[in-house]
């Protein structure tokens, strides 16, 4: 039975709850320099203000409406007791709270990082946000880690320190070719922050076909995969002026990436695995004839026709190696990014396959190849990337240039011989690639110097 | 697979199906379970085991909202033929499915579409979490727990009071056997448990006789049994298992909405695909 001392009684609690966060958010806006703090007095336009505070805008407004949402839903459960529609309301409230707390924990676990507090707090923050909020706003103890400078922060924009990528200067993008310039790359194991690739700046011009070198462990997956966006690192990589993570969804379509894995399903035929390839690469301008004509093309070229009935799952590594290369080479991409693509393949075909590609890359296009079985087919590239562990075990560059100024850097005549030079000596090689990367870093920054005097 | 499930449960269960009221509570319940078995099977795995091809081909164009209505498709079209499968094993187990139908004319074809959507629905909660983790190991360890889930919060044969049973409302399991037990005409069935407590006392001991046992004999041999146990079954009718369209409709429709949330999560799901890191 509703009363009206039951209603008033949980109406209190409510405003009690309402003023005591907006208290606590007020003192913590206030501790982060935040010039518009009267939003924290305002239900569901404090987390706005927060997420603004905070550099997660997104998941702030989202919270916003979400707990507008969930207050009109509640509302309308209290008010209807019709089965029908409390399990319509029951259910969007049940999909609704869980986002709402999904969101909010992302904005409190900011807030965390930007007070410095230990992990533990997290299930405070879940169960009494206020009191954490207040124990924040008050406490003398919890000062911002990183506080802003002032002056950017009373105009309203973020501080670069706590907005991550933000905090990183990258140099202006070359207008055209590949540019990347790359801060680091991490990744969490168990809860820790792993680093598995830092500081690497290079420009690509157009046309190039280029060899990415480095020992197992190296980082050249992970280098690769944070070029073409596929696994984003905190870096700028631009394509002819185009920031390939600013406009991921465009860009993508430009970019083929054959992986190391082969992917692709073994029930499928050789034929209808191309296929769709083409049909979901290709522009949908394209007509089902020219693609057909296309898929053709690529099928003779890797010299797939013959087997073209005949299931994934049956064929070879060889084959698979040139299946995952058709479905890529299928849509003309600007970007061509290969790891390993010899793998599995005799010397013949992979010769073949070399050739192709720096056809591709005669036709302006940039291609990127990862091989461990360089120095078959090195005359055919215009550019080698060596990357190599230091010491903390994180890839770093340790060369970028031609094959021949590659052989000079290192005083090598093979690539493979480069790749043992900057190998640990575990894994049977030399145990130079900390001399090397710091020798590089030298002289790049000598060149860059010398290009700025 | 799907068949021997139904098999089993249909043998078991079958005899009494849709002939007394706990009959057919128990074998709506055991052949709900089937069928949501069934469904959690057919997808499972089918999204995570091949994650790792979906996120490069979202990286090529793939819309997840076409990948997850071809996996729709697909899944309707597995999930009509355990349908089928599951309708002639009822057959060959001579469960007499009632002749006429609440919402059709004919009572299999009620039947059939209970038990395509249930195992439908089933299959798209099982898809939802099949695009929400990220291995198959996560994925076949949380079955267990949506199964139990299913069994616990259906309301077959737990008594739930307050929020669980609120709780109830969210479970393939609660609206399906609804639907089935409306089809099955539940209400119009007789209700043996009374009956059968008696006959358990029937040797009771009164002063030397046996009055209960006295009264059986009188009312099996002046055929007053059959209209006891629709007596005790008319005392015994729920209203969620009235054999009207509505009641029918609307078990269906629940069903077909709890669907649509699962397929809609399951895009919103992979959408953020290209998050995942090695």
């Amino acid at each position: 039975m509703v009363t009206l001392s039951n209603v008033l009684q949980s109406v209190y609690w409510e405003l009690l709850d309402i003023l005591l966060f907006s208290l606590g958010l007020w003192m913590v806006l206030g501790k982060l320099k935040w010039k518009q703090r009267w939003m924290a007095w305002i239900p569901d336009l404090r987390f706005a203000a927060l997420g603004q505070c905070i550099q997660l805008p997104r998941e702030g407004i989202l919270v916003g409406v979400m707990e507008l949402l969930s207050f009109v839903l509640g509302s309308a459960f209290k008010g209807i007791e019709a089965e029908k529609l409390s399990l319509l309301v029951s259910l969007a409230t049940l999909i609704l709270l869980v986002l709402l707390v999904v969101y909010r924990l992302r904005l409190y676990v900011r807030l965390m990082r930007i007070f410095g507090m230990k992990k533990g707090w997290i299930l405070i923050w879940f169960l009494l946000d206020w009191l954490v909020l207040l124990i924040i706003g008050f406490g003398k103890k919890f000062q911002p880690v990183e506080l802003p400078k002032p002056e950017d922060w009373e105009a309203g924009t973020a501080p670069a320190e706590i907005s991550g990528a933000e905090s990183v200067h990258f140099r202006p993008p070359a207008e055209s070719g590949l540019s990347i310039d790359l801060f680091e790359r991490t990744a969490k194991d168990f809860g820790k922050t792993r680093y598995l690739l830092k500081d690497i700046s290079l420009d690509i011009p157009n046309g190039s076909l280029v060899l990415l070198l480095g020992g197992s462990g190296a980082g050249k997956t992970t280098l690769v995969n944070a070029i073409i966006g596929y696994e984003k690192a905190k870096a700028q990589v631009t394509l002819n002026g185009a920031d390939i993570y600013k406009d991921y969804a465009h860009m993508k379509y430009k970019i083929g990436f054959v992986p190391q894995k082969n992917l692709m399903r073994g029930n499928d035929t050789v034929m209808q695995t191309v296929d769709d390839a083409a049909e979901l690469r290709l522009p949908s301008s394209v007509t089902t004839a020219q693609r057909k004509d296309r898929v053709q093309e690529v099928m003779d070229l890797l010299g797939l026709s013959a087997g073209a009935s005949g299931l994934v799952c049956k064929k070879s590594g060889g084959q698979l190696r040139r299946i995952s290369i058709a479905m890529e080479l299928v849509s003309d991409p600007e970007l061509f990014v290969l790891d390993e693509p010899d793998s599995g393949l005799d010397g013949v075909i992979a010769k073949e396959i070399f050739s192709k590609l720096r056809a591709i890359a005669d036709e302006g296009r940039i291609v990127i190849v990862i091989t461990h079985t360089p120095d078959r087919v090195i005359d055919l590239f215009d550019k080698v990337i060596v990357l190599a562990r230091d010491s903390g075990r994180v890839g770093r560059l340790a060369f970028y240039g031609s094959p021949q100024e590659a052989r000079d850097f290192f005083g090598k005549e093979s690539m493979e011989d480069v790749v043992m030079s900057v190998n640990s000596k575990e894994q049977g090689g030399e145990g130079l690639a900390e001399l090397y990367i710091e020798r590089y870093a030298a002289l790049a920054a000598a060149a860059e110097g010398g290009a700025a005097t | 697979m799907g068949a021997l499930i139904a098999a089993i449960v249909v043998f078991v269960v079958g005899g009494t199906l849709f002939q007394y009221q706990e009959g057919t509570k128990l074998g709506v319940f055991a052949l709900t379970c089937a069928c949501i078995w069934n469904g959690f099977f057919n997808s499972i795995q089918v999204v995570c085991r091949e994650r790792e091809i979906i996120k490069h081909e979202h990286r090529s164009g793939l819309h997840m909202s076409s990948y997850v209505l071809a996996q729709m498709i697909y899944q309707l079209l597995l999930c009509l033929a355990q349908t089928v499968v599951t309708l002639i094993i009822c057959s060959i187990a001579g469960v007499k499915i009632p002749s006429a139908g609440v919402v059709t004319p004919w009572g299999l074809l009620d039947v059939g579409i209970s038990i395509l959507l249930i195992t439908y629905t089933a299959d798209m909660m099982a898809l939802m979490v099949s695009c929400i983790v990220r291995t198959t190991t996560t994925a076949m360890t949380t079955m267990p727990f949506l199964l139990i889930f299913q069994l616990v919060f259906s309301g077959g044969f737990f008594s739930l009071s307050g929020f669980a049973d609120k709780i109830k409302l969210l479970t393939v399991s609660h609206w399906g056997m609804d639907g089935l037990c409306s089809i099955g005409r539940y209400n119009e069935q007789p209700m043996v448990a009374v009956w059968n407590m008696i006959v358990g006392f029937k040797d009771l001991d009164v002063f030397g006789y046996t009055p209960l046992k006295d009264m059986l004999i009188y009312v099996e041999e002046h055929g007053y049994r059959d209209p006891f146990l629709e007596w005790c079954g008319e005392h015994n009718q729920l209203p969620q298992f009235a054999a009207t369209v509505e009641n029918v409709l609307h078990n269906w429709g629940v069903l077909i909405l709890m669907m649509v949330v699962f397929a809609l999560a399951s895009v919103i799901a992979l959408e953020f695909i290209d998050r995942d890191k090695r």
